[in-house]
């Protein structure tokens, strides 16, 4: 009797639940809003909106910067911003997406962790009407009416241009050893494909061991260690890392093995943190690629257009640049990431 | 009702009781923020599903007293492996199959090693564990899209897979402890495995049989979140298992074995998801949900070890 | 002939074995296995000790605490607290290398002082009890880290992970420091006789006068302090303290390594240097792999093997089929 009585219990409340179509109706919206602030028609501020950003995690310096940034905006122009720091996981991810869908926001805004697997939770906010901005990355997708904008890098074109520096650099001849970013993130996959290209044009430039170090200074330092311990780590000239905090790892690598990091191995990576900079004036870096973190404005700039109902780019790249031991005093000062 | 509130339910009303006042006591600070709409009520157990369906299967480990810690690489291992022989033209009966096959074989090979040698369960699913994350990463190191028009329907299935799945499973697994001989095997086995062995009970099949079924629900898990992500993850489903023990040790099951309830189980995954949803909700820093999950887990364990203790001396 | 026997039945042999072979292999596949330059020591040898340092603290203590018969899964996230500790103490406080370890290795202290009343005190499951740990210690780390990464730049502290005395790597003498310490105090004193017995019989121990509420208090602090100061050198490693990636899955590396080096999980003997010998298998595995040209996810399969092996052989019930097969052919 007391089985039965449970049996019926849980079964009739989870079925209850379950009983959740896959989509539902859209939301209603939030009960606060602002009215519209009156002002001189150029800079008239826009409409109070509230935007829900799943951020990554706190892995690197950049992501850091990145957040910062979002914070910074949202507070600069007076909107609500709900924010939630996924630890690295997408299943974290999709459900504070559902939370700021069952909240209500006006956009949401989002750092794919990885590049499949966003296809059900977007439908759920595209048939709720809120309109989805992807920061940073993008993402693998059957439906690209899925998201309405992506505002970022152009990661393939950071791999090209490291590539091209790089070739530059050695005149066209290198051993080069490659630090991948997370297996599967848009980051690394891109960059990877850029680089490759960008030195497919010289046949003495080969990458002759490439391996993950999970964008992590320290995977970056044990990856490279054991390189440098192979035979064609020990005849390598050069090193392309998918981003500055491997680079920085490696560098203590490199140290520690005895050898001089800038000089007897030519190191580019991106991203353009404060510690790469660092690193270029210490000799020890040669060149960091940009890679912007700085997507607060970007991404209220879109937020605010499509609360207004106007139309908007599909992908907005940023403007970044390459920097090496000519050019990067002009910056250092500034660089406060 | 009385009986709703003897010795042996009062644990799983209490659970139950938390549930709903956490529900209550988080709308009260977001009722403006939409907390109390279906939507809510909803994603809790969509967000839930696969993780539901893993502790389900753990109880029935912890129940005859052991532990599984290969759940989680088993969902990953499932999820690219459906994706793989999706991309090669395997049909989806084909493909589920199989992975429930794995399930099933991986389960009965570390219950085997348990049950004929008396290995401790930690380390052979630990083991479990390596080996099922080694193939999975060996066979792919990020993630591979699945593109099947049956997957790709399901977004418009009247039921959530997820959601489905962890009511499919929760039925399976009330009728196995409660209804079957095999469900009576494990709790006796659980509670005492010697006085189990002298009552002439199946102690061995029964342990075989019991790691079986884990993975098998582990493997179900994975064709579910297959399904909810439309792709194979080789890092899904880290750390997962613990979360899953997580569940089931609110759920009121004890580690000892032998005593504790599915329905349980099911309450621990809803608190889970109640404590991750409440944080996103309440727009603090993500990194109080485990502080917060860790202090639960305390003060559950606590007061089960009190009430434990107190109808120990009745 | 007999001694031969003696040797091969040691406990400490097969691991030994094995460490000995990987390091073959590894000594085959490097091109710089071992040398001596500006009187510093190099090479892929010394590589596996100093990436190994880390699992052969939280070995030590691991040991201890199984022996009690209990299990000890917060050390990873010890680790994180401890970096961030001593992180922000030496970027917000400026503090010095001496406080920064001693606020590190303090907290260290702390959290096995907790795992430790939670087992000895309210009775809880070691598994659970410090599964709590486990759970809330990274979100406590990235309360201290404010969520960020917080890197430094301080020569004295970052010489705990980088530095080297007499050609020897800093990291590894401290291993060595710890074994030593841990050693006395366990065989000076009548602690590994308590310990042992807790793990055999508790009860019994606790009828027999053996203070066994006091000793598990210790070897979970133990535990403790061992995970803190693998987290000092895992940060002043790499510069700077990372509290979502420092010490993951270390503790099952660590459990691992106990298991390896022959002591069996429900408790009882123990040998510390069995703990580092199977430390270092475990290391020695992992850094052969990353340099041979096999995918590094070989590891986690080679590791499946490797427990299932040295759990198999240290069953009595194994061994006894194993022998009744070897008897049956004439």
């Amino acid at each position: 009797m007391r089985k039965m009585l449970l049996t019926t219990m849980t079964v009739s409340l989870v079925g209850l639940w379950a009983c959740a179509p896959a989509t539902t109706d859209a939301p209603p919206p939030p009960v606060v809003s602002a009215p519209a602030i009156d002002g001189p028609a150029d800079s008239a501020p826009a409409q109070k909106l509230t935007l829900g950003f799943a951020q990554v995690g706190a892995e690197s310096d950049w992501r850091k910067a990145n957040t910062e940034s979002i914070k910074a905006e949202a507070e600069k122009r007076g909107h609500e911003l709900k924010f939630s720091d996924a630890q690295q996981k997408q299943e974290n991810q999709i459900k504070a997406i559902r939370s700021f869908i069952a909240q209500g926001v006006d956009v949401i805004a989002f750092a794919p962790v990885v590049e499949t697997g966003w296809d059900a939770v977007l439908a759920e906010a595209k048939a709720a009407n809120i309109p989805v901005i992807l920061s940073d990355r993008t993402i693998n997708t059957q439906d690209e009416t899925l998201y309405t904008a992506f505002v970022g890098s152009d990661f393939r074109e950071e791999g090209r241009r490291a590539g091209k520096w790089l070739a530059e650099k050695t005149n066209g001849e290198a051993s080069i050893l490659e630090l991948q970013g997370t297996p599967g993130s848009a980051p690394a996959n891109e960059r990877k494909a850029g680089f490759a290209e960008a030195i497919a044009d010289f046949p003495n430039m080969k990458i002759v061991k490439s391996q993950t170090g999970e964008f992590t200074r320290a995977m970056g330092k044990e990856v490279m260690e054991a390189f440098l311990k192979t035979p064609e780590g020990q005849g390598a000239t050069a090193l392309y890392a998918h981003n500055d905090d491997m680079a920085i790892g490696a560098i203590q690598a490199i140290e520690a093995a005895g050898k001089k990091p800038g000089q007897d191995i030519v190191i580019v990576s991106v991203d353009g943190v404060k510690d790469a900079f660092l690193a270029i004036q210490e000799g020890k870096l040669n060149c960091t690629v940009e890679c912007n973190p700085l997507l607060g404005p970007p991404i209220f700039d879109l937020a605010e257009k499509l609360v207004a109902g106007e139309q908007v780019p599909k992908i907005t790249y940023s403007e970044e640049g390459v920097f090496d031991e000519n050019n990067y005093a002009d910056v250092i000062n500034d660089r406060k990431y | 009702m009385r009986r709703l509130l003897g010795p042996r339910m009062l644990p799983l009303a209490a659970t139950g009781l938390v549930v709903v006042l956490l529900y209550l006591a988080a709308g009260a600070k977001f009722h403006d923020s939409n907390w109390f709409t279906y939507r809510v009520l909803r994603d809790l157990v969509v967000n839930n599903g696969v993780l539901g369906v893993l502790a389900i299967g753990m109880t029935f480990v912890i129940l005859s007293g052991g532990i599984d810690l290969s759940i989680g690489s088993t969902v990953a291992f499932v999820g690219i492996l459906s994706a793989t022989l999706l991309g090669q033209g395997w049909s989806p009966p084909a493909v589920i199959t199989l992975s429930l096959v794995c399930g099933v074989a991986l389960g009965a090979l570390m219950g085997w090693l348990v049950a004929s040698f008396d290995l401790p369960p930690f380390m052979v699913t630990l083991g479990g564990m390596f080996l099922m994350r080694g193939v999975t990463l060996l066979i792919n190191d990020s993630q591979i899209a699945i593109t099947h028009p049956t997957y790709l329907a399901s977004g418009k299935w009247p039921i959530h897979p997820a959601a489905g799945a962890w009511l499919i499973a929760l039925v399976v697994a009330l009728y196995l402890l409660h209804y079957t001989r095999f469900g009576r095997n494990i709790y006796a086995v659980g509670g005492s495995e010697q006085s189990a062995l002298l009552m002439g009970l199946p102690v061995w099949r029964t342990k075989v049989a019991v790691y079986a079924c884990c993975s098998l629900f582990a493997a179900f898990a994975g064709v579910a979140q297959s399904f909810v992500s439309l792709s194979g993850d080789s890092t899904q489903g880290v750390a997962q298992e613990m979360d899953a023990i997580a569940a089931v040790v609110i759920g009121g099951t004890l580690l000892t074995g032998g005593r504790g309830y599915v329905a349980g189980t099911v309450l621990g995954v809803l608190i889970l998801g109640l404590i991750q949803s409440a944080i996103i909700f309440a727009n603090i820093n993500s990194w109080w949900t485990r502080i917060g999950i860790g202090l639960l887990l305390l003060i559950f364990v606590l007061l089960q070890r009190a009430i434990q203790q107190r109808v120990d001396r009745q | 002939m007999a001694s031969l026997g003696r040797i091969v039945s040691s406990r400490h042999f097969w691991p030994l074995l094995v460490f000995v072979l990987t390091l073959l292999l590894l000594r085959h596949l490097s091109t710089d296995f071992f040398s001596i330059s500006d009187g510093r020591v190099y090479g892929s040898l010394v590589d596996v000790f100093v990436r190994g340092s880390q699992v052969m603290l939280l070995a030590l203590g691991m040991t201890l605490v199984i022996a009690t018969g209990g299990i000890d899964l917060s050390v990873g996230a010890v680790m994180a607290i401890s970096g961030a500790m001593s992180a922000w103490l030496l970027t917000a406080h400026e503090a010095s290398a001496g406080v920064a370890i001693a606020g590190g290795l303090g907290v260290g202290a702390v959290c096995g002082l907790w795992n430790g009343a939670l087992v000895a005190w309210f009775g809880l499951q070691p598994i659970i009890a410090t599964l709590i740990l486990m759970t809330a210690g990274r979100g406590i780390a990235q309360l201290i880290t404010d969520g960020t990464i917080i890197t430094f730049h301080h020569a004295a502290f970052e010489a705990l992970g980088k530095g080297y005395a007499l050609g020897v790597p800093i990291s590894v003498w401290l291993v060595l420091g710890m074994l030593l310490v841990i050693g006395a105090v366990v065989d000076w004193t009548n602690l590994r006789l308590s310990i042992e017995s807790i793990g055999s019989n508790a009860t019994a121990s606790r009828v027999a006068g053996v203070p066994v509420a006091r000793v598990r208090l210790l070897v979970y602090v133990v535990s403790g302090l061992c995970a803190g100061l693998a987290g000092l050198i895992n940060a002043a490693n790499i510069a700077a303290a990372d509290a979502n990636n420092a010490g993951l899955y270390l503790e099952l590396d660590a459990i691992l390594a106990v298991v390896i080096g022959g002591a069996a999980l429900s408790g009882g003997r123990f040998s510390l240097t069995g703990a580092l010998v199977g430390a270092l298998v475990v290391q020695g595995l992992t850094t052969t792999i990353l340099t041979s040209d096999v995918s590094v996810h070989a590891t986690r399969v080679v590791k499946a093997v490797v427990v299932v092996l040295v759990c198999l052989l240290q069953s009595p019930a194994f061994r006894a089929r194993l022998q009744r097969m070897i008897r049956r052919r004439p």
